[in-house]
């Protein structure tokens, strides 16, 4: 499904599957635009600090949006066929994981053309990576019932990931905060801020994320994951209703 | 082979205009579906047709009642192009169908051309589906239900639109289909479709059953409410 909605995605455009790496560098083209050339970041690493945040922000923001919007969006499909209703949301975050990993290659071609060859620490991505793609699926689940039984969440959730892209550090570093207390509460407040800082600790200074905190995040994760796939399991005929009234 | 069993459902609409936002589809509806009979469902518009359908396929859940289906039966829902994806392709719907309902992408494979010929779609089958006329979509739909095999074949209005030449095809495709031991729930305005297809009709009226047995003397009862 996701594979066909790809296809169906590249072929409506001009530009067709260009558009995977065009868009992510047009929003990193702008965030450079405003924080580097009009407001001066400070840091000669700013580019590459933007597009270790930014790029990996796009793929939850982008695949949480859209998959919130999966149930209702496939309401044709509802309506004829008993399915799971898990199968909306994993479709489009499969699409995401099969955009992402272009992203993720250009984001390591582009690090090493700015003097960041790769680094046994890269190795570390695969567990950051795993635990990421476990965040995004709890939180589409989530987003994807509550959008089923009020739409009104849909607008709610849009709001939340602009909240979260000016509260993850994306274009501001947790580590630059002055105050360690500071860094530290907003680390392990937010989970994504966390995990924006992890991978720019492996991709940019060859150091090993917090694992402890890893560990939380992904057992949290899942555990969500679990719960919510089974309550989804459990009432998709209730879901059905609510997407078709 | 399947039976409601004095089946109710209820939901809250978003408008307040109804039972305190309660609104009542079914009220009380018992009937049963015999193995390899052709059932016919005819009502007037918005009388619970479709959801009566859709409570057989298991797609929605009644709020009262019970929808009893023998074991490791499977039963699919046709309907007119709703439930496609505008953005894909005849193909890729079609193959998507298939897999929905139980097939292997090897076997869903092996459709795809049957589907293609049957349903006369040629060069469009690789279109998006968005640019079929609604006559294309029923073609669609119906070649996909029926290339594509299940115990309990649910037809929601189908074979009422597409051009006659198609109707008349679909129709002969259907029923040397109901002569073999395919068991069909059929839902229909086409008075002489039902009287034509069905062994057993029902007439459903205001969320209940109004009458139940020989299609003639059930379309009888249904000419006397849609008058």
């Amino acid at each position: 499904m996701a594979r066909m909605a790809l296809r169906a995605d590249a072929t409506r455009y001009f530009l067709g599957y260009l558009w995977w790496v065009l868009e992510p560098l047009l929003y990193v083209g702008v965030f450079y635009v405003v924080f580097e050339v009009i407001l001066h970041s400070g840091r000669a690493d700013f580019l590459v600090f933007l597009m270790c945040g930014k790029l990996v922000f796009i793929w939850f923001s982008k695949s949480v949006n859209q998959a919130a919007n999966s149930i209702t969006a496939n309401k044709g499909l509802i309506g004829r066929i008993n399915v799971t209703k898990t199968l909306f949301p994993l479709a489009v975050i499969q699409e995401g994981v099969y955009r992402q990993m272009v992203v993720f290659l250009l984001l390591f071609a582009f690090l090493y053309l700015k003097g960041y060859p790769p680094h046994a620490t890269w190795v570390y991505l695969v567990p950051l990576i795993l635990v990421n793609y476990l965040m995004i699926v709890a939180c589409s689940y989530i987003g994807a019932c509550l959008v089923c039984i009020v739409r009104d969440f849909s607008m709610f959730i849009s709001l939340s990931m602009t909240f979260l892209m000016f509260t993850s550090g994306v274009f501001w570093d947790v580590r630059a905060l002055g105050d360690p207390h500071k860094t530290e509460m907003v680390l392990a407040i937010n989970p994504l801020a966390f995990m924006l800082d992890a991978y720019r600790q492996v991709l940019m200074h060859a150091t090993a994320p917090d694992w402890a905190h890893l560990l939380q995040i992904a057992c949290g994760s899942l555990a969500l994951l679990v719960i919510v796939a089974l309550v989804m399991r459990r009432s998709s005929q209730y879901l059905a209703l609510r997407a078709l009234s | 082979m399947l039976a409601l069993e004095n089946v109710s459902l209820s939901y809250q609409s978003r408008r307040k205009s109804f039972d305190h936002g309660a609104h009542h589809v079914l009220d009380g509806v018992s009937l049963e579906v015999y193995e390899g009979e052709t059932l016919g469902i005819i009502g007037r518009n918005g009388v619970g047709k479709s959801t009566t359908l859709r409570l057989m396929a298991g797609i929605l859940a009644p709020t009262s009642g019970k929808v009893r289906q023998r074991p490791g039966k499977t039963a699919s829902l046709l309907t007119i192009g709703l439930g496609f994806r505008p953005d894909l392709s005849g193909r890729d719907n079609a193959m998507l169908a298939a897999m929905l309902q139980g097939a292997s992408p090897k076997q869903a494979r092996s459709y795809l051309e049957e589907i293609k010929e049957f349903s006369e779609l040629g060069d469009s089958f690789e279109e998006r589906v968005k640019t079929y006329s609604s006559g294309m979509l029923a073609r669609l739909g119906f070649t996909t239900a029926l290339k594509t095999h299940v115990d309990i074949l649910l037809i929601d209005e189908v074979l009422s639109v597409g051009d006659a030449r198609f109707r008349e095809k679909a129709a002969a495709a259907m029923k040397s289909r109901i002569s073999g031991d395919q068991t069909v729930v059929f839902v229909s305005h086409m008075e002489a479709q039902v009287r034509d297809i069905c062994n057993r009709a029902v007439c459903l009226h205001e969320g209940a059953v109004l009458a139940e047995g020989d299609p003639v003397e059930v379309l009888a009862a249904y000419g006397e409410v849609s008058r």
